[in-house]
């Protein structure tokens, strides 16, 4: 079976972001940890799974701009076979719908049986790509999935939707989006870390250009909350204090 | 030109962030002076059209005797009735997240994610990086845009009524679809998470799952409210993964959110800060949670709990 894997490389959420003097983005430099997107660390663990359980091989397929390589041979030590990296600060940074475009464009040359992608880029935060690329590949998509059976000829996946909990059948090929519960991503071996930098990493051009729809013109941190009002006394005390607000003041009760 | 909302439903029950969608989507199309229209897909569509009317939505498209939830078909139907539309707001839950894509790719339009405010037309918030970072983004063309639930209030009603023009069901792909084989509803009638207005959320100091039942869950019931849980709970296995709020987990905004032995590491003021009112039950006085707290209560949840679920009971049967 063959796997493809979006796998975005994005600034760690930890990293204490700075404005650039324009106040349009952050800044991103040499003290910005690049990590695996937390929910593509999902995909490619379930990818891994899944070729360790029926085999195959797994590809996992990056637009970047230059921040990627040590997180591939990261994802290469899970067990990923081969990566294909697409390096374009303009393409990389652009609207998501090109991003989808460049890596429908890629991933069609696969042939691939399952494409699994996260959820959402933890950067961007759009959870557009993977039914994106469906659309683009006419194949089928189930996003946000928290269980995954795989047989020959199609899938079985869960997940939870507004409450309610969602059982989907699906042919291959097929796009999955990976959310958190899936699996537990595993830590690369000592061994297997020096296997991954001997895999094959293929760096690939798209002649696809940015639509150029979406500016960002303003970035800030967010407005803090004014909080900071102690109640403190006996336990009937307290109670009671906040029972006065959140009946007169707040109208909640 | 007008604005088409797609206002979901399950079952014959409208969303509430359909609601909120439509206030959205209001807000711009009044900036534009233009018009929003409703598409309701669903089993019988007449109730849901009275409810669209009541909040102000003159015309709607619809398609009925749709008894199973399909992407593919969704995003074709949805399409089929915004080819003329300058802009599709649908709601950023998991159906309208895993839709919008599709729709978007159909119409080649300009795809706006999880917009947190409107500044202008095609000038939007939104908040990357875990939240941690507020942008906003200027859009061009026509656009698709989703609304993250709990940031836009409720739409006024004003108790109009809409009429109902039926979407042409033109044939859907009927080959490599996927299948919803199962729906499992939640049990209890407790809301959902990213959809409640009150949310109260339970943390390490609980002390353990036994404590989350006999402490946190009648609280929640108490106001009506959905149960979340910090990280520390969920990765000790005490709460399932769906109830966990924060950066990695889900994002909510609701009128009031409850924070019971939750110490509010920032990761977990990520997920929640944006609520109106933040209430904050911790013995440390100490805890970052209540430089956030408009109602800090310092004290052992132990004891504050039951009084004060006795208390909420006492006034709401008053
Ligand atoms: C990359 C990353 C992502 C993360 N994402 C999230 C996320 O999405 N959501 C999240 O929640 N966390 C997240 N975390 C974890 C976060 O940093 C904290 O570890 C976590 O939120 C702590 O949970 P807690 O407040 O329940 O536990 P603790 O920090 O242990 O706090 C327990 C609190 O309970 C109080 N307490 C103890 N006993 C009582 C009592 N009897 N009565 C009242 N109060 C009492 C204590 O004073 C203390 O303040 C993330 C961390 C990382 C590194
Ligand atoms: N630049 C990229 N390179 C590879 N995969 C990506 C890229 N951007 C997004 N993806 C994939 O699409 C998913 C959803 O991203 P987004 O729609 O941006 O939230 C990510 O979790 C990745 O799997």
């Amino acid at each position: 079976m063959k796997i493809a894997v979006l796998l975005k490389i994005v600034p760690d959420t930890e990293t204490r972001f700075q404005l650039n003097p324009e106040e349009t983005d952050v800044i991103t430099d040499r003290t910005t940890e690049w990590i695996l997107g937390p929910y593509d660390e999902y995909a490619v663990e379930e990818a891994i799974r899944i070729k360790e359980k029926v085999g195959g091989q797994v590809i996992t397929v990056t637009i970047g701009s230059g921040n990627e390589e040590k997180s591939i041979r990261k994802a290469m030590a899970m067990g990923v076979d081969e990566a294909i990296l697409v390096e374009s600060e303009g393409l990389a940074g652009s609207d998501p719908l090109t991003i989808a475009k460049v890596l429908a464009e890629q991933v069609k040359t696969l042939d691939a049986d399952i494409i699994l992608a996260g959820k959402m880029a933890t950067d961007t935060s759009d959870s557009f790509v993977g039914p994106a690329v469906a659309q683009l590949l006419g194949i089928p998509v189930i996003t946000e999935i928290s269980s995954l059976e795989v047989r020959e000829d199609g899938v079985t996946a869960t997940r939870t939707a507004s409450g309610r909990s969602e059982k989907f059948e699906s042919k291959l090929p097929v796009v999955l989006t990976a959310d958190k519960s899936l699996n537990d991503p595993r830590y690369p071996k000592l061994p297997d870390i020096m296997k991954a930098k001997k895999k094959p990493l293929h760096k690939k051009e798209s002649a696809i250009s940015p639509r150029g729809a979406i500016t960002q013109i303003k970035a800030a941190f967010p407005p803090q909350k004014a909080g900071g009002t102690k109640i403190e006394g006996t336990t009937e005390e307290v109670v009671s204090v906040l029972m006065d607000g959140l009946t007169t003041k707040e109208k909640i009760f | 030109m007008s604005i088409a909302v797609f206002l979901e439903s399950y079952q014959g029950k409208m969303a509430k962030a359909s609601l909120e969608t439509l206030k959205a989507a209001t807000v711009m199309a009044e900036k534009l002076g233009i018009s929003v229209f409703g598409i309701i897909i669903d089993d019988t569509v007449d109730t849901l059209v009275q409810e669209a009317g009541k909040f102000g939505v003159a015309t709607v498209k619809s398609s009925a005797g749709v008894t199973i939830y399909h992407p593919t078909m969704y995003a074709r139907i949805i399409t089929n009735a915004t080819k003329d539309a300058s802009a599709v707001f649908l709601p950023a839950t998991v159906w309208g997240n895993e839709i919008a894509p599709m729709v978007a790719v159909k119409l080649d339009a300009t795809p706006v994610s999880d917009i947190i405010g409107i500044e202008d037309v095609g000038t939007f918030k939104r908040s990357i990086h875990g939240n941690k970072i507020h942008t906003t983004v200027k859009a061009e063309g026509n656009l698709v845009v989703t609304v993250r639930s709990g940031v836009f209030d409720l739409p006024g009603e004003v108790g109009g009524s809409a009429s109902n023009e039926p979407i042409s069901t033109e044939t859907v792909d009927s080959d490599n679809f996927i299948k919803l084989a199962e729906v499992l509803v939640a049990q209890g009638d407790r809301p959902e998470l990213t959809e409640a207005d009150i949310v109260v959320s339970g943390g390490r100091g609980t002390g353990g799952p036994e404590n989350f039942a006999q402490h946190i869950e009648p609280l929640a019931d108490a106001m009506g409210a959905a149960v979340g849980a910090s990280r520390a709970v969920v990765d000790a296995g005490w709460r399932p993964h769906g109830e966990q709020v924060g950066q990695t987990g889900k994002f909510v905004s609701p009128k009031v959110y409850v924070a019971v032995g939750i110490s509010g590491a920032i990761q977990h003021l990520a997920g929640m800060s944006t609520a109106d009112v933040i209430v904050a039950i911790n013995t440390d006085s100490e805890a970052p949670i209540f430089k956030v707290a408009d109602y800090g209560v310092v004290g052992d949840l132990n004891d504050v709990v039951p009084k004060l679920v006795e208390a909420i009971k006492q006034v709401k049967a008053a």
